[in-house]
């Protein structure tokens, strides 16, 4: 396999608040290879949107990254400079965000701000600029994009906007873009024009996605592979295919279990988990998903497990596992 | 169902909100609908197609311009005062954000008592019995009365919003995506509950979300809104296996599957932009200029096709539904 272009190894981001120190992030490693779509999954606070501030060096204090190393292209973003930070920031790295309308400046062209953002990193000629904006505007597929670039945010729709911001984000045409719930705040009309254009960007750009997002359904139509976060901690990960077909952490397996399918016509109680996701401040002693855990075995709540493989490139952080867990002959009881 | 008498029937009903010089928004057009007792209706659409306010009409928290809203026969749009308010008991609303939507200043057993109080209906120490027993009820702890809402989780807060619309023992609840807000593995938590309170007090659901699987794993029908319009009602297994307008068709189309391989193998009906204004919305079927299988300008454009059967219990409002392809 080809040199991966992001190496992320036990990465710890933590805020520190007036109430104690918040474990956002938690021990996170993983790899990025080119060209690669992979997608960051879990709820709200489980630390997916901070992994992903991190590596841009853009989580906000009291939070600080407080361990571990982001290798981009071999050079450790977490011990650079601000200004070889910011060098990498929108040129290599880009990120759009969830809601487009609060991160583009209501008061400046979208053409403006795109040219803006080219103009950070190259000197360019303000023509030269203003006809790579139209072209970009023309790549994510914005009707009439030369009269369009002067118009303003408010003149954009939600859809339209997030496409702005997308081609803000491939204004250097970056390795990596960062999409934090990039279709969220959008109809599911547009996801799917937001997703299919994102599948394209990858495939002609070949540019590496992270894609952050709480919906199972946007990363099985998008990605190749995904980490399943839960309480700051991945405790998943694998290639999409089997990540949904043969899950091997009860929480993975829990969250496809909970949720309605479209295509089925069973109407079958849907699977709960009890309770809500712990404090980080004081996390549950043993593995973090233990008091959820409807197939914990005594060694869960002293003992906290570490990623193991758990089949073809597939690792999860479990004693159990589901395929003990749903063994017929209950090896798990006593 | 058909010859059962509905619970609640609208009737042409309409809803313009003035919108400056002389415009107004259409967001409700010539909706007429019926739910009858103890089924969940579904109802969805994308943002701005009117759901939300199709709901707040048929509980009464917003007038009509025109038309009728039946309730148990009773037409609430010719009630005022106190009379409309001895209905208003009867339909209890569910809402979105279980943040907004509870008094920060008031104790949990306060908001929940507020609609037992405002209609006077029982005091001290049996007041505090029937809080207690409709938190037990939600699966909150019973001595939680005396908490805020800031103590609690957002699915939390969701459970005590559900045991406000349950203390005046309403007959029709209509819940207004009521776990969008939530977070995926809370989001079950309620749909079960929800579940079960239907069955243990007969409840009648208007439920309202844009997540069509959702909204089809809890509804016996379903109804597709697109800007003010109903465009198709049909049983919940019908409307996915066999949609008859090409919007409903788009929207299934347009859901993510969560599996990979089925995902990898479906086909997206892409539809060109987004949703018209409804200021001044599209002449004829206001969904031709999205639509892709649309004949212009005749009919599609200049005549308004009418909500018609296409199948038993099954209506759609397209000239050409049998164009519309069946697989998804």
């Amino acid at each position: 396999m080809s040199q991966p272009v992001l190496q992320i190894k036990d990465l710890k981001t933590q805020f520190f608040t007036d109430d104690g120190v918040v474990q956002a992030v938690d021990g996170v490693s993983f790899d990025l290879h080119p060209g690669e779509t992979l997608g960051i999954v879990g709820e709200s606070g489980c630390g997916k949107s901070v992994t992903a501030l991190s590596i841009l060096r853009l989580v906000q204090e009291p939070g600080r990254i407080v361990n571990g190393q982001i290798l981009f292209r071999g050079d450790d973003i977490v011990t650079m400079s601000d200004d070889e930070v910011r060098e990498i920031r929108g040129k290599d790295i880009a990120m759009i965000f969830q809601d487009p309308l609060s991160s583009l400046n209501p008061v400046l062209t979208v053409g403006f701000q795109i040219e803006e953002a080219i103009e950070a990193h190259r000197k360019v000629p303000s023509k030269m600029a203003l006809s790579r904006a139209v072209e970009l505007l023309k790549q994510v597929r914005i009707p009439a994009a030369e009269s369009r670039v002067r118009d303003y945010p408010h003149q954009f729709s939600g859809g339209m906007r997030q496409r702005a911001m997308i081609a803000m984000g491939l204004a250097n045409a970056p390795s990596i873009l960062i999409a934090d719930e990039p279709t969220t705040a959008l109809d599911v009309t547009v996801q799917a024009q937001i997703l299919e254009l994102l599948r394209d960007l990858n495939r002609d750009l070949k540019t590496a996605i992270i894609l952050i997002t709480h919906n199972m359904g946007v990363v099985a139509s998008l990605c190749t592979r995904v980490l399943v976060m839960y309480a700051g901690r991945v405790v998943e990960q694998g290639p999409v295919e089997r990540i949904f077909k043969d899950p091997q952490h009860p929480y993975t397996w829990s969250l496809l279990q909970s949720i309605p399918r479209l295509d089925s016509d069973r109407h079958d109680r849907l699977l709960s988990i009890e309770g809500f996701p712990p404090d980080l401040i004081r996390p549950p002693r043993g593995c973090r998903f233990n008091p959820r855990c409807q197939f914990r075995v005594d060694r869960c709540l002293h003992d906290d497990p570490a990623l193991m493989n758990v089949g073809p490139d597939q690792d999860a952080a479990c004693w159990v596992t589901m395929r003990r867990a749903l063994a017929p002959n209950g090896e798990l009881r006593g | 169902m058909a010859n059962r008498t509905p619970l609640l029937r609208a009737e042409n009903v309409v809803k313009h909100f003035p919108a400056g010089l002389g415009t107004s928004v259409k967001a409700v057009e010539n909706v007429s609908l019926e739910i009858y007792p103890g089924e969940t209706v579904g109802l969805v659409g994308e943002s701005g197609c009117g759901k939300s306010t199709l709901g707040r009409l048929i509980t009464q928290l917003l007038p009509v311009t025109s038309g009728n809203i039946f309730f148990d026969g009773v037409d609430l749009t010719k009630l005022r005062g106190e009379k409309l308010r001895q209905y208003r008991r009867q339909l209890q609303m569910i809402f979105q954000d279980p943040y907004s939507s509870l008094n920060p200043r008031m104790t949990v057993g306060d908001i929940i008592a507020e609609p037992l109080e405002n209609f006077g209906l029982l005091r001290g120490r049996a007041k505090d019995q029937r809080v207690q027993e409709l938190l037990k009820i939600v699966g909150l702890n019973p001595y939680f009365n005396n908490r805020y809402p800031h103590e609690f989780s957002g699915g939390q807060r969701q459970r005590i919003g559900i045991a406000r619309a349950l203390a005046l023992r309403p007959k029709l609840i209509v819940a207004d995506e009521p776990i969008s807000a939530l977070d995926v593995s809370i989001q079950a938590q309620i749909i079960n509950l929800m579940e079960d309170l239907q069955k243990e007090f007969q409840l009648t659901y208007l439920f309202i979300a844009h997540d069509l699987s959702v909204v089809r794993h809890i509804s016996d029908r379903v109804m597709v809104m697109y800007l003010g319009k109903i465009v198709e009602v049909a049983d919940s297994v019908e409307i996915y296996r066999n949609p008859r307008h090409p919007y409903t068709k788009a929207l299934l189309s347009a859901i993510p599957i969560p599996d990979p391989e089925v995902q990898s193998k479906r086909r997206i009906v892409a539809l060109a932009g987004e949703i018209p204004s409804p200021v001044n919305p599209p002449s004829g079927c206001r969904f031709h200029t999205r639509c892709p299988i649309a004949q212009l300008p005749t009919p599609c454009a200049d005549q308004e096709p009418p909500l018609e059967v296409k199948a038993r219990d099954h209506r759609a409002a397209c000239f050409f539904s049998e164009k519309v392809p069946i697989a998804v």
